[in-house]
């Protein structure tokens, strides 16, 4: 788990962007950062997995203060999947990309026990292995980092737009993938999203952002139906959540298209009113 | 007016075709959307469009691309540049210049905008895209987002006829991506620019397109009115191309009630049909 | 790091000078270092150096930049001092002769190199290559590549310290390794840079082509470069540099 204890963190030569956020993240959570653009959303997972140092407060992973050991060290424990998967591919093969991840944190285990679990990751992402990253399309290497990460099985898993300029299948592909790991291994996650639907349908925890202070947490569902909290931070809720609250009177629980369409239907029913 | 005549395109070095036997008409004052999965060919089409296919990509090129009646392949960069203007998809790679001022200044210059004209076209430009307050700043001091709107202020500051965009809102929140859509519609309705646009953003795109170009595999494999192509919203779900969900919704509801709904874009529109569907 | 070639916006007279000017600066502060061999007149060019600096009003900027350089000094110090073997011996293995020659390479280096970092700080380089088209007639394209070479650096730093940082994230050590046991972690990385690179100078060779690059002319800068009062004084300035130079 996670902890951030007041954290406040400004970059060299300008105000904060981050000020004063707490918040606890528990084992098996998953979670999601909203905010505009330059809401300090970034940067707050940077702190969260020390690749930034907080200017005042502390931030614990597992009780362990980030100040307190190198980022290199805590790969084993933590994940970060980044919005450009380029920064992280570094080898010919989609093989030796996972092969290298796992040499890199669970050298100790072995040749023989990193290419099993190498074989494993292959056929569990239906990669060949042969495959060369630069010649994938942008979504494919995105799925060879994630693949990379998730191949050393870290308990958390820091997603910062792990989305962006990916299609709808490949959006998909990641999201399933992630939520497979948060609910059978229960792997903590935590990520950046602009797409609110995305968060919507996977998330199940959001903390609102709004320059660089924490200004709501709580379940994802009951932060989109806030209509004051999200004007505040400059978000639009998802479509369902939004025509639900335009309609009120019941709808507003539905949000999803289908729990949408049968309380639409429900009220026919009762009203009686003919097709 | 674009027009596109059986249009097929191979990259120099590359078997498949990235494009094959496209046919596009794009009226003047149009505002057509492209959408599809990654490797469709959407950026393949806008280069052809600005000629940088064939001019500067080269490959095997047959049939047409016309850009105001002008064939694109005796056409050069420079005369079709003076009609079309282009935002990267790589805003990155888009930028030359360091600091933002140069960059509005870099188009405006090269195509002899009066001395007298540029000081207000600049400040036009950069106060429509809502970042008149950068002007001096370093283009390295900037986030993502606001660099991709320095590349679009660049652009809209050169007012061409035609204006093509490849995914330009892909580092911007949701708020500032409603507010480059709407200066794009406002565009498109004031001044007649025709506005040609790939996105990822469906329900953006939907809200604010007026006909819709559905690419996969190289191929159109749908055009027309956005409601119109929507309506096919389960053959696009196949190809992995996403729908509104007020579209979704109204879609479950034509099947649930068994009596056509009408395509929705946007939220009004759901409300409505829901209203007077439950009466 | 990051910002060591950035423009410092400014007013001062430096800034005010035609970006020629400042070019003929830096070039006859060259000049100057390579002219003489006396050790007190390098000392002096390294005056005038962090002077201009400071008329400049990029005095941090002159520090960061004279620290850096430093570093560079003293290895190449210590490595001219070790390996001249003539003249008299001082003390150990190190002679007279040697110390006075490192002594010369090094502040020649340091002389040399100041003037060109800091003419990138005080002028934009918009305004470099639209006067050296204007007022020296360089054909565009070389000017272009120039300002375009110049605009990469900041944007390939950016890159370098994303990959390093997402390498890091995931268990490479960089964070813990030092010197050049860093720069060997850092090498295989420069492949898919160099991959990235390549493919994005492509793309923005194609970017300034549909914004006109071709139809750019001599006479296309908004801006127009004459010579001030401030130039001919800085004129009389390098004519005399160059003399003493030559005399000393």
């Amino acid at each position: 788990m996670i902890t951030l204890e007041n954290v406040s963190f400004a970059y060299a030569d300008q105000g904060p962007s981050v000020q004063d956020v707490s918040f606890r993240l528990e084992k098996g959570e998953f979670a999601a950062i909203l905010g505009a653009n330059g809401a300090g959303k970034t940067t707050t997972v940077r702190l969260m997995d020390g690749l930034l140092k907080p200017t005042s407060g502390r931030v614990l992973i597992n009780d362990m203060d980030t100040v307190k050991s190198q980022v290199s060290e805590r790969a084993r424990k933590v994940g970060f999947l980044f919005q450009n998967p380029d920064r992280q591919i570094c080898k010919n093969t989609v093989r030796e990309e996972i092969l290298f991840g796992l040499r890199t944190v669970r050298g100790d285990e072995g040749e023989e026990a990193l290419q099993a679990r190498t074989d494993e990751v292959l056929k569990d992402f239906h990669f060949t292995g042969d495959e060369e990253p630069f010649s994938l399309s942008r979504g494919q290497r995105q799925r060879v980092a994630l693949a990379s990460i998730l191949a050393v099985e870290p308990e958390i898993l820091i997603l910062d737009e792990p989305t962006t300029g990916l299609d709808y299948l490949e959006c998909c592909h990641i999201m399933d993938r992630i939520r497979k790991m948060n609910e059978e291994k229960q792997v903590t996650v935590i990520m950046v999203c602009h797409d609110m639907e995305v968060v919507l349908d996977y998330a199940r925890r959001a903390l609102v952002m709004a320059g660089g202070r924490l200004l709501a947490d709580g379940p994802v569902k009951e932060i989109f139906r806030n209509t004051e909290l999200m004007e505040k931070a400059s978000i639009l809720p998802p479509q369902m959540i939004g025509l639900g609250l335009r309609l009120g009177d019941g709808f507003e629980n539905a949000d999803t298209p289908e729990g949408m369409a049968e309380a639409v239907m429900a009220r026919r029913g009762k009203g009686g009113a003919g097709a | 007016m674009i027009c596109f005549k059986d249009l097929s395109f191979t990259y120099k070095g590359e078997k498949a075709p990235a494009l094959s036997e496209i046919n596009l008409t794009v009226e003047d004052g149009g505002f057509l959307g492209i959408i599809g999965p990654a490797g469709a060919g959407k950026t393949t089409l806008a280069r052809a469009i600005t000629g940088m296919i064939p001019h500067h990509y080269t490959g095997d090129f047959y049939g047409s691309v016309a850009v105001n009646g002008l064939d694109t392949v005796d056409t050069s960069i420079d005369e079709i540049s003076r009609m079309v203007g282009m935002v990267f998809q790589d805003v990155e790679s888009q930028i030359i210049s360091p600091l933002v001022e140069d960059e509005i200044l870099y188009g405006l210059e090269n195509f002899g905008v009066p001395r007298e004209e540029i000081p207000q076209r600049m400040a036009e430009a950069l106060q429509k895209v809502g970042i008149a307050d950068l002007q001096e700043r370093s283009i390295a001091s900037l986030s993502g987002g606001q660099r991709q709107k320095v590349a679009i202020a660049s652009i809209i500051a050169l007012k061409p006829q035609v204006l093509v965009l490849d995914e330009p809102t892909g580092e911007l929140d949701p708020r500032s991506s409603r507010q480059i859509f709407s200066l794009l519609k406002e565009l498109n309705e004031e001044q007649g620019i025709t506005v040609i646009l790939i996105e990822q953003k469906i329900m953006l795109l939907c809200e604010f397109a007026k006909q819709l170009a559905v690419v996969s595999g190289g191929k159109i494999i749908r055009q027309g009115n956005t409601r119109d192509v929507l309506a096919h919203a389960d053959e696009l779900q196949a190809l992995g191309v996403n729908c509104p969900r007020v579209t979704t919704l109204s879609r479950m509801l034509s099947e649930k009630t068994g009596a056509a709904q009408p395509v929705c874009i946007n939220l009004e529109e759901a409300e409505k049909m829901v209203r007077r569907l439950i009466g | 790091m990051n910002n060591l070639f950035q423009y410092v916006p400014g007013k001062s007279v430096i800034h005010r000078m035609n970006p020629i000017t400042k070019l003929l600066i830096t070039i006859v502060i060259c000049v100057a270092a390579f002219l003489s061999d006396r050790l007190l007149f390098l000392a002096g060019l390294l005056a005038v150096d962090l002077l201009i600096g400071v008329i400049g009003g990029v005095a941090n900027r002159t520090w960061q930049i004279f620290r850096g350089l430093l570093k560079i000094a003293i290895f190449l110090f210590l490595l001219q001092v070790l390996l001249t073997r003539k003249g008299t011996p001082v003390f150990w293995i190190i002679t007279d002769q040697g110390l006075l020659t490192a002594g010369k390479v090094v502040l020649r280096l340091v002389v040399v190199c100041m003037p060109l970092a800091l003419m990138l700080a005080v002028t934009r380089i918009s305004d470099l290559t639209n006067a050296l088209v204007q007022v020296l007639h360089v054909p565009y394209q070389y000017a272009f590549t120039l300002s375009t070479a110049i605009r990469f650096i900041p944007q390939f730093m950016e890159e370098m310290s994303g990959i390093m940082e997402a390498q890091t994230a995931r268990g490479v050590a960089f964070d813990k390794a030092r010197g050049l046991k860093k720069f060997s972690m850092i090498l295989p990385l420069c492949a898919p840079l160099l991959i990235s690179s390549v493919r994005r100078t492509d793309q923005t060779a194609a970017a300034a082509e549909v914004r006109g690059f071709r139809l750019r002319t001599r006479q296309s800068g908004y801006k127009r470069y004459p010579f001030t009062g401030v130039d001919f004084g800085a004129f009389v300035f390098c004519g005399a540099l160059l003399a003493a130079a030559i005399i000393l």
